[in-house]
């Protein structure tokens, strides 16, 4: 008997599931995009980073991010490399062109004024530039707990033949 | 023993803590899938293929056996099915702390503070598993609405 009833209620939980998800504002697909995590070999971190400085992620965790929707993806470069080619749907926010004055208003406003706790994942071209470590020291110090670095940057989320948007085509 | 596991107060008491907390877990689940499935990707053992259905499903599973345990409808069923996630969950659990996992974060961690906080977070289940097998022993069928 607890074998029938354990089959039934997993015949409504898929039913309800299924049809919950296909009207919900907040609907995943069916069958998730995610890479093998077999092969990880962890993320990258600079050799300047420091005990207390953001968390570090590997092209995995960005790239599920990413397809889950569940994180902000921040381009830490000039604009004229954002538009180049950069991981589709990210905000440019350049360091090197941060305020003086009224940083965390420029920052929440660049944003798009998204939850302190919520993931914001930043990046820049790769291994070569750590403009996403000082971005990502500064919003954490401005109370966003969920700034995470994605320091194989652009290079490696195109190395890894996932897409790229580029905005103006600069011959690369 | 026998008449503690049987005993009618004992068993509400036991229906209360697992119905109730199934209930609690599945409801930010169900409004958030794509959250749970970022739980579940962390785990790092599930296929990548599996986890979407998974989210999808899972909280729909728990909040049915929380409320059918609370109610009294499909009870057996409900009480094996609580009793199966919990152990699944147990060992997913214990496997990261193993690995070095820290869920929170979805990193590799060996302080000391994450250990410690999944440690209880794993003698809770063990405990709440305790109140599952309690369920599943107990011949009591007062307070439900179709008996088992």
């Amino acid at each position: 008997m607890a074998v029938g009833q354990a089959i039934l209620l997993g015949l409504v939980s898929v039913v309800m599931a299924l049809g919950i998800n296909s009207v919900s504002p907040n609907s995943i697909g069916l069958v998730g995009q995610y890479r093998s995590l077999s092969n990880s070999e962890g993320p990258i971190v600079p050799p300047n980073a420091e005990d207390g400085d953001p968390q570090f992620i590997d092209i995995n965790q960005a790239q599920m991010e990413f397809t889950l929707g569940t994180a902000t993806f921040v381009d830490s470069r000039d604009p004229e490399e954002f538009v180049c080619g950069t991981i589709p749907g990210s905000v440019n926010i350049p360091f090197e062109y941060l305020p003086e004055f009224d940083l965390e208003q420029y920052l929440d406003s660049s944003l798009g004024y998204v939850s302190h706790d919520e993931a914001i994942i930043i990046f820049c071209s790769g291994e070569e530039c750590d403009l996403s470590l000082h971005l990502g020291r500064n919003l954490q110090d401005l109370g966003y707990t969920k700034a995470l670095i994605f320091f194989g940057g652009s290079r490696e989320w195109e190395q890894a033949g996932l897409n790229i948007q580029r905005r103006q085509d600069c011959g690369n | 023993m026998r008449k503690l596991i049987d005993n009618d107060y004992v068993t509400m008491l036991s229906r209360l803590i697992i119905g109730l907390m199934y209930i609690y877990a599945s409801f930010y689940k169900i409004v958030e899938p794509a959250v749970f499935a970022k739980s579940i990707w962390y785990y790092h053992i599930v296929p990548g293929s599996l986890i979407n259905i998974m989210a999808l499903i899972l909280p729909w599973l728990e909040l049915l056996c929380g409320l059918a345990i609370l109610i009294g409808i499909c009870y057996r069923g409900a009480v094996l099915w609580a009793n199966v996630l919990l152990v699944v969950f147990i060992i997913a659990f214990a496997s990261t702390i193993a690995r070095g996992i820290d869920i929170d974060c979805g990193c590799f961690k060996a302080g000391k503070s994450a250990t410690r906080a999944a440690w209880k977070t794993l003698w809770f289940d063990v405990a709440v598993l305790l109140c599952g097998l309690q369920l599943w022993f107990s011949r009591s069928k007062r307070w439900m609405l179709s008996g088992h």
